[in-house]
């Protein structure tokens, strides 16, 4: 990977933060994460499909209580890296799909074990209650390198797998995943129909 | 409260998930939000911070934005136990902060849940997918030989961002206020809305939102093709795509997966 690439997953980490830990803003939105990728790569255009497509596409699952839904980001950064370097935007959407549902578990498991080591910050927080902000600051940057850590990763093996199996995929096979990508906003539109129904009165 | 320590715990409040864990959800950060306030209310005996705080370091969750109505009442209740003159009444106090912070948490999650994630999230992607129509930006196809500038890119986005945020934002800074200044038989503030007529409205913007942009989308999807077999493949391939959302929106299953199931099933029809 490039540097810039590289600089495209520390932003995306950064962005990620946005999600849960820190401000909830809703930065990390595809609709606002995936132009910003497709900007800073040269295409504004890949960059808006990606968000609307990844956005409608889990849009579905909202991050009630301890539900993780897949990362917005992770799929708009992946999708937006892979087409970067030569490859399909309906193949690298679909690696991006899987990398952010990867991620959803990845994070699920980072909340498990994150208790382990806050139980023992926490008596620290009896003991001296300013340390607080240094805590939470640690927090912070633990997940923001583990998500660009996952990111990094996920995004170099995928290319890696993509570059050694692109050649051999046969024009049926590029038919049929761009044929799916070209489903997703309808599948996405449909779900959110029901999703405003009136049911509060 | 004072103007610059509600503008302390409104900044605060943006950490309030930075801690977020499976045991004990967002205690670190409840901690974090209060930390000014605690200080400040027993700057006279500092040796009983720690003793406090341990009661702000147990098991808190709700909706990131909505907790703002559970500071100021917590706050206010804070004032309460440390105004207590008896160990009775010190106690009373507390087990009362406890089922107010318990009660007021669940509240506020479910409200913030039906408005912000239920209603208002997907209300503002539709505008966004709306302005991006508007402004002639083609994503029903893949691309390869489309450009946009990139004011077009970032306008819906921002609209986006800007309509969210601006409800979001008003809703921590005055939730903080109202809740502060509220009482428990005003569930603390909360009653100063008509949330359920807000969320109402907001879906009803979002469904009238939705069947346009579905009818729009269709016209600019199949605006200017020939009636022939592939448009019919085409819109046979979209009405199937619609039915079985339906079915598994029904079912549960997520979007995310039918995707995938998508992916699958067409490349073993295409392969055979």
């Amino acid at each position: 990977m490039t540097l810039s690439l590289i600089l495209l997953c520390i932003l995306a980490a950064l962005l990620e933060l946005d999600t849960t830990y820190a401000f909830q803003l809703l930065l990390s939105r595809p609709i606002i994460a995936g132009p910003l990728f497709g900007w800073l790569t040269g295409d504004m255009a890949a960059g808006v499909q990606v968000g609307i497509f990844a956005e409608l596409l889990f849009a579905d699952v909202s991050p009630l209580g301890g539900i993780i839904p897949p990362s917005g980001v992770v799929a708009s950064v992946i999708s937006i890296i892979l087409y970067a370097q030569g490859i399909d935007l309906y193949f690298g959407f679909f690696l991006g799909v899987i990398g952010a549902v990867l991620y959803s578990f990845f994070d699920a498991l980072l909340r498990k074990t994150r208790f382990d080591w806050l139980i023992f910050l926490e008596k620290r927080i009896g003991r001296k209650p300013t340390d607080i902000k240094r805590i939470i600051a640690v927090a912070l940057l633990l997940s923001f390198l583990m998500t660009f850590v996952f990111i990094s990763v996920f995004a170099w093996g995928s290319s890696q797998l993509m570059f050694a199996v692109y050649p051999y995929i046969s024009p049926k096979a590029h038919f049929a995943f761009r044929l799916a990508y070209l489903a997703v906003p309808w599948i996405g539109l449909a779900a959110l129909i029901p999703a405003f129904r009136l049911k509060t009165r | 409260m004072t103007f610059w320590l509600r503008l302390n715990m409104f900044f605060r409040s943006f950490f309030l998930q930075a801690g977020w864990n499976y045991v004990k959800y967002q205690n670190l950060g409840f901690a974090l939000v209060m930390m000014p306030f605690l200080r400040r209310l027993y700057q006279q005996d500092p040796d009983a911070l720690p003793t406090v705080l341990n009661r702000y370091l147990e098991a808190f969750n709700t909706h990131p934005v909505m907790a703002s109505f559970c500071f100021g009442a917590m706050a206010r209740m804070e004032e309460n136990i440390a105004q207590a003159k008896s160990v009775t009444e010190y106690k009373e106090q507390v087990a009362e902060w406890s089922g107010a912070r318990r009660g007021l948490s669940i509240t506020a999650a479910s409200i913030g849940d039906r408005l912000f994630w239920g209603s208002l999230k997907p209300l503002t992607l539709l505008l966004a997918i709306f302005i991006w129509m508007l402004l002639g930006v083609k994503f029903f196809e893949t691309p390869e030989q489309e450009t946009v500038s990139w004011l077009y890119g970032f306008t819906a986005g921002a609209v986006a961002f800007f309509v969210y945020n601006t409800i979001a934002l008003f809703v921590r800074w005055q939730g903080i206020k109202i809740s502060y200044e509220a009482n428990d038989s005003s569930c603390f503030g909360l009653t100063r809305f008509d949330w359920n007529r807000t969320i109402y409205n907001a879906k009803r913007i979002g469904i009238f939102f939705a069947v346009g942009l579905i009818l729009f989308g269709v016209y600019r999807f199949f605006d200017g093709i020939r009636v022939d077999i592939n448009f019919l493949a085409r819109a046979v391939l979209v009405l199937f795509f619609v039915m079985i959302s339906f079915i598994t929106r029904r079912l549960r299953i997520p979007n995310v997966y039918l995707y995938i199931a998508a992916v699958i099933t067409f490349n073993i029809v295409c392969f055979f």
